[in-house]
């Protein structure tokens, strides 16, 4: 009998995957309607949206979803969940067609239900990207397990050369990760129940408590277990990378990626406030 | 004193449906808490034996759907069949050995799910047809401005418990309380549509997994803490929901049984009474007995 194959160090594959820049999509009606019932035009979910970068308060635009630099899809439902579940933060990306053809960039996040690889890029290129561009992702990270990685805490979503750049530390049996918050099962909204290799989590933060959050931020939930679905859990902490931005929809709110997750004596989430540094356009080496 | 309402300015809308086979991927495997796969039915077609009054949980069953499941071929009017059909409503069959039969609406599920007797559901097959008589959506409650209906029949209103107290609250009896740690895949979505699946209810798995709810019977009517359901579904301290247990046994994670919407507005808007009779089994039809 072989050890689980989940568990065990073996070597990363990388995948070439094509994505494309999406363009926004709405139904008949631009209205959706807010928690308050007040109807409103949601912008800025999905595609390519500009002046949003890592490191940006999570409400600081009045958008819907709205997430850093440009989404990818693809045209193929099955290519684009797989597009969405194989892409890992971290991976490098390059546009290959369209004025931006050669701009290199990264994965910074991933969004459920159909599937969305947020990809962030310098500005100025964002800027020449158009809705149909096609653009390469070197996709790395699912099965991938560090080695001498606590055995209870599974990793997924990222690339390999990326988590030693993030607030994770390892020592013995656990493995300790600085977030810049904490939050309960409760506030855990759209994406519960679903697969965390490829759904983002949205959190129903009140304005309080996104007040001083930022896209990039590493957050903990405790009580949700991602290894796979994710859901409900005594004792157990899921840790992601905050993706995007609020929602005025309710049930929805900043979505996390999941990257950690772990029973809570052997994955400690540490809030550390103010001194906390995530997911930066410096460690996707973005300039 | 029941509540006062706008019944009568309701309309009333024959609606026309399928009863939808169940559905499967070639991988067939899904993943449960622990990591387990499983192959186990529950979705689409017409689901035997449970009915309103049974226990919720303790099938081999994923997704349970008592009785038929229900949609339109056409995609829009499909939606028009979800979003318009209230738990109450009549259906009867109108092809197949089960013609003539009717049952009622216990729910939504991205499926209409109407119970019927087993003696009925025994004759009733995918692809036979079915007419909804809808009426509900629009439904308001005199003097409770706060409260928002949906999906809720004003026949089944009439014949609940409870309503209009001295002190302005509405009394709703309840079967079970659910706590907001227990809300799992459907959070984030429009009330009027599928339901919103309870964790915590994973009978004969571990501990860490329950919040004490595998007790949940199907048709018992239960309130969900902290939910704000009036636009949607989300998460809001001080809210209240009411929803019926629509569906049953589930072994997905994050998933399990659900209840559908009918009513939510701020918690100090409500008397709750626990009254395990709270089921509607008590009002529309007992098991094993034609409605």
């Amino acid at each position: 009998m072989t050890a689980d194959p989940m568990s065990a160090e073996l070597a990363a594959v990388a995948v070439g995957l094509t994505g494309f820049a999406e363009h926004p999509v709405l139904g008949d009606s631009p209205y959706r309607v807010s928690r308050d019932g007040e109807p409103y035009v949601p912008a800025g979910d999905g595609g390519i949206v500009l002046g949003l970068r890592l490191g940006d308060p999570v409400l600081g635009v009045a958008g819907d979803h709205a997430a850093p630099g440009a989404c990818l899809v693809h045209p193929d439902p099955a290519a684009r969940l797989a597009l969405a579940t194989y892409a890992c933060i971290g991976n490098r990306v390059q546009v290959r067609t369209g004025p931006a053809a050669g701009a290199a960039g990264a994965v910074a996040g991933k969004r459920g239900e159909a599937g969305r690889v947020i990809t962030v890029f310098a500005p100025e290129d964002l800027a020449r990207l158009r809705p149909g561009d096609a653009v390469a992702v070197r996709a790395c990270g699912q099965g991938w397990r560090p080695p001498g990685f606590p055995a209870p805490v599974a990793v997924m979503n990222i690339d390999p050369g990326l988590l030693a750049a993030l607030p994770v530390q390892v020592s013995g049996d656990t493995v300790t990760a600085g977030v810049r918050l904490s939050v309960p099962s409760q506030l855990a909204g759209n994406g519960i129940g679903r697969p965390a290799a490829g759904w983002d989590l949205d959190l129903q933060l009140d304005p309080a408590a996104a007040a001083g959050l930022l896209l990039g931020d590493l957050v903990a939930v405790t009580g949700v277990d991602a290894r796979w679905n994710m859901g409900y859990r005594r004792d157990w902490v899921t840790v992601g990378v905050i993706v995007h931005g609020g929602s005025p929809m309710p049930g929805h709110g900043p979505g996390i990626t999941p990257i950690l997750t772990g029973p809570a004596t052997a994955l400690r989430a540490v809030p550390d406030g103010a001194q906390h540094a995530g997911l930066t356009e410096a460690a996707l080496k973005i300039s | 004193m029941k509540a006062g309402t706008n019944a009568a300015a309701l309309i009333r809308q024959v609606l026309a449906g399928e009863v939808w086979p169940a559905l499967a991927d070639r991988h067939a495997y899904r993943v449960g808490p622990d990591g387990q796969p499983f192959v186990l039915p529950g979705m689409g077609g017409v689901t035997l034996g449970v009915h309103c009054g049974d226990p919720a949980t303790g099938y081999a069953s994923d997704h349970l759907e008592p009785g038929a499941s229900i949609r339109h071929r056409e995609p829009g009017a499909n939606m028009a069949l979800q979003f318009l059909t209230c738990v109450g409503n009549e259906v009867r069959v109108q092809s197949g050995p089960a013609a003539g039969a009717t049952g009622h609406v216990i729910g939504q599920h991205a499926y209409v799910l109407a119970d019927f007797t087993d003696a009925d559901q025994a004759g009733l097959a995918p692809g036979d047809q079915v007419t909804v008589l809808a009426c509900g959506q629009g439904l308001e409650l005199t003097g409770h401005a706060a409260i928002r209906v949906k999906n809720l029949a004003p026949d089944l209103l009439a014949a609940m418990p409870g309503g209009t107290r001295p002190d302005g609250r509405l009394e709703v009896h309840v079967a079970a309380r659910i706590p907001a740690e227990a809300i799992g895949a459907g959070a984030g979505m429009v009330s009027e549509y599928a339901n919103t699946d309870l964790m915590g209810a994973y009978a004969g798995l571990g501990e860490d997994l329950s919040l004490g709810l595998e007790g949940l019977r199907v048709g018992d009517i239960v309130a969900l803490a902290d939910s704000d359901h009036r636009y949607g579904r989300g998460y809001r301290p001080g809210y209240l929901t009411i929803g019926v247990i629509s569906t049953g046994q589930c072994m997905l994670f994050g998933h399990g049984p659900g209840p559908s919407t009918l009513m939510s507005g701020p918690a100090e808007s409500f008397h709750l009474v626990d009254d395990s009779d709270a089921n509607l089994s008590s009002w529309l039809h007992e098991p094993g007995v034609t409605s």
